[in-house]
Order: C-alpha cells, then sequence, then structure tokens
C-alpha cells in the first residue's frame, strides 16, 4: 500500500508570494505602454515582493532557503538529463531543474525592475533612481527603455518554460504541483 | 506618338507638383496642430508641442517638467527622427496623452510627420 501522509512543504508566506508575484506581472505586463502609473506601482509592488523573497530565501522555512534548491549548473544538467530519460527523482522541494528556474526568474524580474526604474529616472525624472539617471541623454534613456523590454519578455519566456516544467513533473511523479503551491501540501511520498 | 508623350508628361508633371502642394497643405496643419492647447486631465497651464518642443523646429527643445534636452524634431538637421518606425509610434502615443489628453488620430500624426519632414 502506498503512503498517502501529507507534509507541509510551501509555507503561507510562499505562497503568497507566488501568487501575488504573478498576479504583480500580469498586470506590469499589460499595463506597459498603455497605463503607466498603474505600470509603475504594479512593478514597485514586484520589486517589494522580491526583497522578501531574497530575504526569505536566508531566513525562511526550509523548502523556501536558497540552500535547500541552488544545486550546480553540472547537478542541474544531469538532472535535465534524467529528466528527458524518464527517471528524474521526485524532490519534495523543489528539484534542480525547478531550483535554477527559480533563480533566473528571480534574476531576470530584479534586472526588469531595475532597468524599468532606470528609465522612469531617466525618461521622467522620477522614481528611486531620478537622481542617478535624470541627467542621461535621449540615446541613453532609449536604451534603457529597450534593455527593459528584452527582460520583460525574458520573465514572461521563463514563465512559460517554467509552467511546462510544472507540468511535465507533475506527469512524471503523477502529482498535481500547481495545486500544492496552492495549498502548500504534497504527499510525502508517491 | 509625340501628343500621348506630351500627355503624360504634362499629367506626370501635374501630379507631381499636386502631390508636393498636398504635402505642403499636410505640414501646414500640422504646424498649426503644433500649437494647439488640448485638454488635459492634469489641467494646470496649457500644453502645445512647442511648450517643450518649441516652435523651431530645427532647434533643441527643453522638457518643460523634467527640463531635460530635447534633440531637434526636422528630420533636416537630425536624422535619427522619423528612422526608427517603433520610437515614433510609442512617443506619439505617450507625448499625445501628455499634451492633449487623448492619444492622437492617424490623421494628426501624418501631419506632424510631414511638418517634422517639412522642416
Amino acid at each position: 500500500m502506498s503512503n498517502t501522509k501529507e507534509v507541509r512543504v510551501w509555507d503561507p508566506l510562499i505562497r503568497f508570494f507566488h501568487w501575488a508575484l504573478l498576479g504583480s506581472f500580469i498586470v506590469t505586463y499589460l499595463s506597459g505602454d498603455e497605463f503607466m502609473a498603474l505600470h509603475e506601482w504594479a512593478g514597485y509592488s514586484i520589486a517589494a515582493l522580491l526583497v522578501v523573497r531574497l530575504i526569505w530565501g536566508v531566513v525562511g522555512t526550509r523548502y523556501s532557503r536558497f540552500a535547500d534548491f541552488v544545486r550546480s549548473p553540472s547537478e542541474i544538467k544531469q538532472y535535465l538529463q534524467d529528466i528527458m530519460s524518464f527517471r528524474a527523482r521526485r524532490y519534495l522541494g523543489h528539484n534542480p531543474a525547478g531550483g535554477a528556474m527559480v533563480i533566473a526568474l528571480l534574476f531576470s524580474l530584479s534586472l526588469a525592475v531595475l532597468t524599468g526604474m532606470a528609465a522612469y529616472g531617466s525618461t521622467e525624472a522620477l522614481g528611486p533612481f531620478a537622481g542617478l539617471f535624470s541627467g542621461l541623454g535621449e540615446e541613453g534613456a532609449d536604451v534603457l527603455e529597450e534593455l527593459h523590454e528584452i527582460f520583460a519578455n525574458a520573465v514572461l519566456f521563463l514563465i512559460g518554460a517554467h509552467v511546462l516544467g510544472v507540468l511535465f513533473a507533475s506527469v512524471q511523479h503523477q502529482e498535481n504541483l500547481v495545486e500544492s503551491m496552492w495549498t502548500g501540501f504534497k504527499k510525502e511520498k508517491v | 506618338m509625340k501628343k500621348i508623350m506630351g500627355i503624360a508628361l504634362v499629367t506626370a508633371f501635374l501630379s507631381m507638383v499636386s502631390a508636393s502642394l498636398m504635402a505642403a497643405d499636410k505640414a501646414q496643419l500640422g504646424k498649426e496642430d503644433w500649437e494647439r492647447s488640448g485638454v488635459t486631465k492634469n489641467s494646470g497651464k496649457p500644453r502645445t508641442c512647442s511648450t517643450c518642443h518649441g516652435s523651431d523646429l530645427t532647434q533643441a527643445g527643453r522638457h518643460i517638467r523634467t527640463g531635460k534636452r530635447i534633440e531637434p524634431m526636422a528630420v533636416s538637421v537630425n536624422s535619427q527622427r522619423l528612422s526608427d518606425k517603433k520610437k515614433v509610434a510609442k512617443w506619439f502615443k505617450r507625448n499625445c496623452k501628455w499634451t492633449w489628453g487623448r492619444e492622437c488620430t492617424d490623421v494628426e500624426k501624418s501631419q506632424f510627420i510631414a511638418y517634422m519632414k517639412q522642416q
């Protein structure tokens, strides 16, 4: 008989962070170029969520900590190969590929937020970086906006890859990972 | 044969003249809009294109709020202008909203473009 004991994996803060980040990203992405006031505030909410996540990655609960899921490139590569040959080990927390995705997403989002605030500072002379970037000329301000768009689109691409990875892992290990990110619980063994 | 050539030449000449007259007309309308203030939500002083870009397109402007220098809009002195489709669309959208409180129509945009090309 299989063990059906449920264990708590994702704490409330991580679950709130995950879905709030998704919501904020959707609002920010869609409001860009259209509703700039909304875009700026949705962007700030992403910034706040990122700061909380970085701190939680050090002081948070077991599976939230970077130390739990940040692996070496060779381990990540090995795990990706294991996935392809359908013998990837199941992890209660993030598997090595999932952990790499967390880092890639946090990194791209941080760059999108930083270049966004820099572009806002250079073009509008507003925001936290107004002092640093308001002296930049037209060309420089344009480059910042281009970079901002590139990073935002990189995040969108990574989200797509993330969703595919989650679906793939869910099928491979016969568990509903999306539901787990909502309830916080996972089966101890599958 | 000569007659046909003559008619063709005259037609070509006339259409060129009328095209350039139409362009001049268009540029003139763009010039008028350049100084037209629209209704903005943030009220304060009425804004026109010239508030920040100035009335002489061959000269640099100065942004009324940020105080930043804006490179000349005339294509004749600034070859960067109108060279990037995406940029043109982006700034029309932003600046029409900021200045007139609404997006510009395609006709208005084409008149502004004609004006920038003509100067």
